[in-house]
């Protein structure tokens, strides 16, 4: 887009931005606070959401929304070097903040638009996202289809110059405030299921689009479920081309995972983690000799979680091509350590995390994290996804027999109805 | 498509990378697996020209000061030494280069002129030296009439019959010492122990030794004290390295057999249940990898994370190389049970490193003082 940015272009841009920062941007309490963890993100009232909107108004009316984003389309088009030089302008303010759905629309949604939509479709709806008018959510997993993410069978029929859409959507973030729905839907039943999908933009208020929250097991109710009823659509709506939505698929998902970077927790840094300090000084104390063990055990996997972050990134640099593949370790570790660490914490906590007085009692904490632990082994590929990757891609084993990539996929759905295991 | 086994890091330096490709050659050259079987079946290792060998490409100067003779190939003397470590142990190499290096540093650190010549001595290679973490506790040097005794047993030392020289942990009314016991000293008998790991050999110590001025490696007290865990924690580290390397040709091995053997009509690597064991083992590798590359660059450079990290890394090995082992058997199937394949010198190997220099526990425990855990 533009070449790289000069030191003294910086410095510049740079100023600028602090003196509009400062001007503008109320600090953050507290700032440098932890991250939130996705099953802690709080609930959006309309109220806050007003505010937010406002605050991204005014961020795109000052030229720092979309600063790499192309200028045709409301964004700056100015060089990574300039938005880091502008995010640390602003480090230790209240940047907009439009919760989980908000995030998935800058940091998945739209950037996969810009790959792959048309230039009419993204004059249309990129300005208004940067104005903070078009929150989208993804539309993502069906009800049966989760990490087969191919084999969704929400579909779309062509009527005419319409879209009629049918189906269900799930574990979509935040949809409940969300202005639109990246959508994937099969068009196609007559090829094998990863040529016959496309990719729509479905406003949240159509007709026939139904969205409920889904109580989850932790108590709150971030993700949603769609069920979409004779939903009308039209050619405006496409994203990319019909039944080439896999393309646009796989850029999502290089999008999503780029989110998350090399995963496998936070870096190292001196000292035992603070909520297993908590819970030992409040439940357990420091002097049995299996308390302290666990801890150690908790300690070391934390350790060797962290530098695991840091060695991926090495060898993702050392070799940029595997870098997709790589992530899934950081994946995987998470899968499989998160309910290790979360059962150790238990076992500290003992009878404190079955029963407590008050919300903010460590046991409580400790059965919180049992219940969130599974989040990583599941959401976004299973561990099971994770380790076929390792496998194949990294490790260069052979591949499954496979019984869906070449069967049209109205058979497939048939065939594994009839499953008898004998193949050929 | 199967990638080259990744090293202990992605991208060495230019000098890295040239004394790794010259030591991987000397290795394969002189003490290739087959050496290592013929030595497990009792045949005798050249342990002079091995010694001069790995001396000559600078292995056992790493740690060592440049006035002792010492030099690495990066700032990150302690990661060099680490790396050497993990292709030894891909090529279960013999000879005690943990607990070498561990002596290296420690007399390179107190830099006594009364030590120089025995430094130089292991710093050329002219002989081994060793010690070990004895979790039976310290030997006891203890006065008498005019002089000082060494009274005690080291159990389990790797290598000991190769040793000239051993470094022994002893207590004393002072506090805790550091004794340099010559093995065909008078009063030190090195007694040969039959063991799990046929890849090396295995002795222990009896001590009743007597003990000169110029054999105690630093005075009784505080220091030594500090001295002693920074050595414990070099040898654990560089174990943990070896076995870094082992446990990542083990899996090398078990990808490579799965890819091969047909079962069912198929490569049995193709079968999900071989397929996702063979994943989880290549990330408990990667974990230790990652863990014991941080651990010798923290610790090497001082850093305040470096004994937390050096510890950490010894117990997730101990833990979790043993269970990459086992990964490894059950892919290989029967195959593994026979004494021509390498699988059970891996897993003999894997199982005696994780004892080696500070247990799992032992280091766990040591990790939560390292941390700051109240007591």
């Amino acid at each position: 887009m533009t070449n790289s940015p000069g030191p003294d272009e910086l410095d510049a841009y740079r100023a600028e931005a602090r003196a509009w920062v400062e001007e503008n941007l109320e600090r953050r309490a507290d700032a440098g606070a932890r991250s939130r963890k996705p099953w802690e993100l709080e609930e959006q009232t309309t109220e806050e959401l007003a505010v937010q909107r406002g605050l991204q108004r005014r961020l795109h009316e000052a030229g720092y929304a979309g600063i790499t984003w192309p200028v045709e389309y409301g964004g700056r088009g100015l060089s990574p070097a300039h938005e880091r030089a502008f995010l640390a302008a602003a480090s230790g303010h209240q940047l907009p903040d439009l919760g989980i759905a908000g995030g998935a629309t800058f940091g998945v949604c739209a950037p996969t638009m810009l790959a792959h939509a048309s230039p009419e479709f993204l004059r249309r709806h990129i300005p208004r996202v940067l104005a903070g008018e078009l929150i989208v959510s993804q539309f993502f997993s069906d009800p049966d289809a989760g990490s087969d993410l191919a084999g969704v069978r929400t579909q779309a029929v062509r009527d005419g110059d319409r879209w009629i859409l049918n189906g269900s959507k799930i574990w979509s973030s935040g949809a409940y405030y969300a202005d639109a729905g990246m959508c994937l839907a099969r068009t196609n039943w007559d090829v094998p299921k990863h040529r016959g999908l496309t990719w729509f933009l479905v406003p949240t208020d159509a007709a026939g689009l139904t969205i409920e929250r889904i109580r989850q097991i932790n108590g709150d109710a971030e993700f949603c479920q769609e069920f979409l009823d004779d939903v009308e659509l039209t050619d405006d709506d496409v994203i990319g081309e019909v039944d080439g939505g896999w393309s646009v698929t796989q850029t999502m998902l290089l999008y999503e995972r780029g989110a998350g970077s090399a995963g496998g927790g936070a870096s190292a840094r001196v000292g035992l983690r603070s909520d297993v300090v908590e819970l030992v000084d409040a439940v357990a104390g420091w002097h049995d000799p299996g308390v302290r063990d666990l801890v150690a055990r908790v300690h070391v996997d934390d350790l060797a979680r962290a530098t695991l972050g840091r060695r991926l990134l090495a060898r993702m640099a050392a070799d940029p091509a595997t870098a997709g593949n790589l992530a899934s370790y950081g994946k995987l570790a998470s899968g499989v350590y998160d309910p290790i660490r979360a059962n150790r914490l238990m076992e500290i906590a003992g009878a404190a995390a079955v029963a407590w007085r008050g919300p903010d009692e460590p046991g409580a904490a400790a059965a919180l994290g049992l219940l969130n632990s599974r989040f990583m082994a599941i959401a976004g590929g299973t561990s099971q996804m994770q380790r076929n990757t390792i496998g194949e891609r990294v490790l260069g084993l052979p591949r499954e027999p496979s019984f869906d990539r070449r069967t049209p996929f109205r058979e497939v759905v048939r065939n594994a109805r009839d499953w008898s295991g004998s193949v050929g | 498509m199967s990638a080259p086994r990744p090293a202990l890091v992605p991208s060495p330096s230019e000098e890295q990378a040239m004394l790794l490709d010259a030591s991987v050659r000397f290795m394969d050259d002189l003490v290739p697996l087959s050496a290592v079987r013929a030595r497990a079946d009792g045949a005798d290792l050249d342990d002079e020209a091995y010694r001069r060998g790995a001396a000559g490409l600078g292995w056992f100067g790493l740690l060592a000061a440049e006035a002792h003779g010492g030099g690495s190939a990066s700032v990150d003397a302690l990661l060099d030494a680490a790396l050497i470590a993990a292709e030894r142990g891909a090529r279960l190499q013999p000879g005690p280069y943990p607990g070498h290096s561990g002596v290296v540093r420690t007399l390179s650190a107190v830099a006594d002129p009364a030590h120089d010549a025995v430094l130089a001595e292991l710093v050329q290679g002219e002989c081994w030296a060793s010690f070990a973490v004895d979790e039976a506790g310290p030997c006891e040097l203890r006065r008498d009439g005019r002089g000082l005794r060494l009274v005690g047993e080291v159990g389990r030392v790797a290598e000991a019959d190769l040793c000239r020289y051993v470094l022994v942990a002893a207590d004393s009314e002072d506090g805790p010492a550091q004794v340099l016991v010559r093995t065909d000293a008078p009063g030190t008998e090195v007694r040969t122990l039959e063991g799990l790991d046929v890849t090396r050999r295995w002795g222990q110590l009896v001590l009743d030794v007597e003990v000169g001025p110029g054999d105690l490696v630093a005075p009784p007290g505080a220091a030594t004290q500090a001295l002693l865990a920074d050595q414990e924690r070099v040898g654990a580290l560089l174990t943990a390295a070896e076995a870094v390397g082992a446990m990542a040709s083990d899996l090398d091995q078990a990808v490579a057999y799965a890819k091969d053997r047909i079962a069912f009509g198929r490569p049995i690597g193709s079968f999900q249940a071989v397929k996702h064991l063979l994943a989880d083992a290549s990330l408990a590798v990667e974990m230790a990898t990652g863990l014991v590359a941080a651990a010798a660059v923290a610790l090497g450079g001082g850093a305040p994370d470096g004994a937390e990290l050096a510890h950490a890394a010894k117990a997730f090995v101990a833990e979790r190389s043993v269970g990459v082992a086992h990964d490894c058997f059950q892919v290989f199937g029967g195959i593994g049970y026979t004494w021509e394949h390498d699988q059970h010198l891996h897993l003999r190997r894997l199982f005696a490193d994780a004892e080696c220099f500070g247990s799992a526990g032992w280091h766990r425990d040591r990790l939560l003082d390292a941390a700051g855990a109240p007591r």
